[in-house]
């Protein structure tokens, strides 16, 4: 990461040198405003989805899903921590339906947790799915094209389904095989 | 379409009456949970912050218009139609951008056309992996660019297979 940012900071700058002086300062001021927006709003999202799980947790509801998937979802991270399994598992199926801004909170945590018990793979996994987003529904890109008129707007459907679901696939495999080199 | 709207609010519903009637203290429960919100956005922030600055450089600066003009032939050979090179560059950068970028590309060649759908499945077979990676791996070292590298393959590697589909499908 510290690569990338040097490589991008310094290549911008010196762009910025040549074509627009002003602009740089301006920009790096629109990013900062972007995070503070973003950060409110994914507070918002978070005081939400945050008191909702605590409901699910205390009222055994997530103990009781979470001994369900737990063999099956224990294999895909190869963790044996059952609570971080959960969190990843909920994760996951929270990204599937489309639950806007409920995955987050639960793959921050679980993320947090893997990576505190050394599991870097359960964390690569996670990111990776999270990053290869396998969504049932499309709901934004439908709702876009009904409002640019389209004729029918759900027939995205079938493809977005088929390649979301070979990228997610294709996440997944490529983190299990890369696995060994650590 | 319409049902879908009903998931949210009956998932509420029946979480809620299940907890009442497992006898669990509702507002206590519910504030105790939004009492990890606050520090949760506050250890992200710092990396937020940082990597959406960078993000704005990256694109206001011109880089990112430089760079799809340059990949815009490899992109072309492989079946992505040109017009959405830009749509394919940005999404793994910002989330709204391309959101913007993906209306205006509907309005410009028409919702239903072949361009439109290649942008739609674009769009729709992978995420925004920057601002995951950084609210995701906020502050957990520099190691991590592995799972970068792949998510960024896996996405665009649906993209060439999205475009294929949206041939025929």
């Amino acid at each position: 990461m510290n690569a990338i940012f040097a490589i991008v900071f310094f290549a911008s700058a010196v762009l910025f040198l040549f074509t627009n002086p002003n602009g740089f300062l301006a920009a790096m001021l629109s990013g900062g405003e972007k995070a503070a927006t973003l950060s409110l709003s994914l507070l918002a999202v978070y005081c939400v989805w945050l008191g909702f799980f605590k409901v699910m947790e205390q009222s055994g509801l997530s103990g009781k899903l979470a001994g369900g998937v737990y063999p099956l979802a224990k294999r895909l991270f190869r963790s044996n921590d059952r609570e971080g399994v959960y969190l990843a598992s909920c994760n996951l199926s929270a990204n599937f339906l489309g639950l806007p801004g409920a995955p987050t909170p639960l793959g921050v945590k679980a993320v947090k947790r893997f990576t505190d018990a050394g599991n870097h793979y359960a964390a690569d996994m996670l990111f990776v799915l999270n990053a290869t987003s396998l969504q049932l529904l499309p709901t934004t890109v439908i709702a876009l094209r009904l409002a640019a008129g389209s004729a029918s707007a759900a027939d995205i459907f079938l493809p977005t389904l088929i390649s979301t679901l070979f990228c997610t696939l294709l996440g997944g495999i490529l983190v299990s095989l890369t696995r060994s080199r650590k | 379409m319409k049902y879908v709207a009903l998931v949210i609010p009956l998932l509420f519903l029946a979480l809620f009456a299940y907890a009442l009637f497992k006898k669990v203290k509702l507002y206590d429960c519910f504030t105790a949970g939004i009492k990890e919100a606050a520090p949760l956005v506050l250890s992200l922030f710092p990396y937020l912050a940082a990597i959406l600055i960078l993000s704005e450089l990256f694109e206001q600066s011109g880089l990112s218009g430089y760079l799809t003009a340059f990949l815009a032939p490899a992109f072309r050979a492989l079946g992505i139609p040109p017009e959405i090179s830009k749509l394919v560059l940005l999404k793994p950068f910002s989330g709204s951008g391309s959101t913007a970028l993906l209306s205006e590309i509907l309005s410009a060649y028409g919702a239903d056309s072949y361009i439109a759908r290649c942008a739609c499945v674009a769009y729709g077979s992978s995420e925004t992996v920057f601002y995951i990676l950084a609210v995701y791996f906020a502050g957990i070292g520099k190691r991590r660019i592995r799972p970068v590298l792949i998510s960024l393959f896996a996405g665009f590697a649906s993209v060439v297979l999205g475009c294929f589909l949206c041939r025929f499908l």
